[in-house]
């Protein structure tokens, strides 16, 4: 296959609505104030944007998002679409954005998403609306009961059995999210945990316990994407797209063979090579986090460590505040906040900011390249992308 | 229920019944596979057919589940719902049972115990009889 350039368009403006228990605001109040925080961000009005991209929601029954998103911001976008891969869309986007602007179908694109998939619903009917979403297959596996936490379950109990990870090591992942969050205003959960904390959680689908899940929070999240001609005039330091890859291994985990090996072997692989890059050139990583083994097997997968290293290589605070590779500064989906499908988009504003030297009480000293790195699924679909200033 | 009814059953399962614990197989490379889909995942051959298995198999992996998904499922928590690696080759997530969840293992050896009609199968520990 032949090897694919970066595109030529930048990101210009981040910003996100209030995270966490928002229950003034419905899904649209949330994006409109997500998408005003990005374009103040990067000094543009909704008459600058020609484009749009958006996500479905878990909450409320909207037909055909994208349009629902340009009536309710007022915007009249040439070019509109809705994206859904899920947790990895946050990272899909700001590519699909780059190459609307890099073909010159649009100039100026609004990436936005986000709902109150906490205050719309009671924690127990988000997580029953998750069961029903169709993760576990209809037919051959949602009979059986799992819930969404069981299918990522089913992989971190293999995952123990190949390569001897531990219950301590996971929460090692789930400490450093919440050390980060605590340098993270906005950040839904803040105060510190212990990996006791963590040991000692109720256990929800074994060997995962409650602090090894992903919260449920409202929020939307916002992000800009223009042309490097167009970001040159704009307020903030223009941050480019160095590399991207996706990758898909399976869509149910009950058929997958391997389910320790994800397709970001591949995504991370193409997003390397196409900056011109290697894991040991990355400031920061922000990976997706939905679950604590998540972030082991991506670490493994993207070429942090070796194969089966991921657990050993988060231990003693490795990918806390001031560890040898920051992951996830923003406190990610296990503590900042996780609204759905814009919860990965939080992870894109958090490596824009970083390589920007805009990250506050958490900014990495000197980080200039960044990786963010998106879920989707049941681990088995992913996208990267590799960002640095322009 | 009557046979008829089952036999009107549309399920994958349902469809199947009579042959017991069937599975996708390819009559092109011969291989088994699962979940079904409009080709062989191996060889692309759209000729398939369910073709009895042996229903034996070992635990991939599994999960104890403390809180049901909802209320269909809080009287059975704690329940072990497990991928079975089967003897044939495809994996397939089931519900364990016949073994209390504490000493559910990876490895384990497992044999299917036909669900309920329709509905898909759960698996046991193997004992010495066949399935």
């Amino acid at each position: 296959m032949s090897r694919r350039a970066p595109l030529a368009a930048v990101i210009a403006g981040v910003g996100e609505s209030p995270i966490g228990l928002v229950p003034q605001f419905d899904a649209l109040g949330l994006q409109r104030q997500a998408a005003l925080s990005a374009l103040a961000d990067a000094g543009l009005a909704p008459r600058d944007i020609d484009g749009l991209l958006t996500t479905p929601l878990r909450v409320e029954n909207w037909a055909m998002p994208c349009g629902v998103v340009a009536e309710g911001l007022g915007l009249r976008p040439r070019y509109l679409a809705t994206l859904d891969v899920a947790g990895a869309s946050g990272v899909a986007m700001a590519h699909h954005a780059a190459m609307a602007v890099a073909t010159g179908q649009c100039e100026t694109v609004l990436c936005v998403a986000g709902q109150n998939l906490l205050s719309f619903h009671s924690r127990g009917s988000a997580v029953r609306k998750m069961a029903d979403a169709g993760w576990a297959h209809p037919e051959f596996e949602a009979p059986h009961g799992p819930l969404v936490p069981t299918l990522y379950a089913l992989a971190a109990q293999r995952h123990m059995h190949e390569y001897g990870t531990t219950f301590e090591q996971m929460a090692e992942v789930a400490v450093a999210m919440r050390a980060h969050a605590a340098r993270n205003p906005l950040a839904h959960k803040r105060e510190p945990i212990s990996v006791a904390d963590v040991m000692q959680s109720r256990m929800i689908t074994s060997p995962l316990r409650l602090l090894d899940c992903a919260l449920v929070s409202d929020g939307a999240a916002a992000f800009i994407v223009t042309t490097p001609e167009r970001a040159r005039d704009l307020r903030q330091p223009a941050v480019a797209l160095l590399g991207h890859g996706y990758g898909h291994s399976h869509t149910y985990i009950g058929d997958y063979r391997n389910v320790t090996t994800t397709g970001a072997v591949q995504s991370g692989g193409e997003a390397f090579a196409m900056a011109g890059l290697s894991p040991a050139d990355i400031d920061v990583a922000e990976l997706y986090d939905c679950f604590t083994i998540t972030v082991i097997i991506e670490l493994e997968d993207l070429g942090f460590c070796a194969k089966g290293e991921g657990g050993r290589y988060v231990e003693h605070g490795a990918i806390g505040p001031g560890g040898r590779l920051p992951v996830t500064t923003h406190g990610g989906l296990l503590s900042a906040g996780h609204p759905g499908l814009a919860g990965g988009m939080l992870h894109l504003l958090e490596g824009v900011r970083q390589v920007r030297g805009q990250a506050g009480a958490r900014q990495i000293p000197d980080a200039e390249v960044a990786l963010v790195h998106g879920n989707g699924g049941i681990i088995g679909l992913h996208a990267t992308l590799i960002i640095a200033k322009a | 229920m009557s046979d008829a009814d089952i036999d009107q059953d549309d399920s994958y399962w349902g469809r199947v019944r009579n042959l017991g614990f069937a599975l996708p197989r390819c009559a092109a490379c011969g291989r088994f596979h699962f979940y079904p889909r409009p080709a062989c995942p191996f060889c692309g051959s759209a000729d398939i057919a369910p073709a009895r298995a042996s229903g034996r198999g070992t635990i991939y992996s599994y999960s104890v589940v403390h809180r049901a998904p909802s209320p269909a499922f809080a009287a059975d928590v704690p329940y072990t719902v497990a991928i079975v690696a089967t003897d044939e080759g495809p994996h397939l997530m089931t519900r364990l049972v016949g073994i209390a969840p504490d000493h559910v293992r990876i490895g384990l050896a497992v044999q299917v115990r036909p669900g309920a009609p329709g509905r898909p199968p759960l698996f046991e520990p193997t004992t010495m009889e066949a399935p």
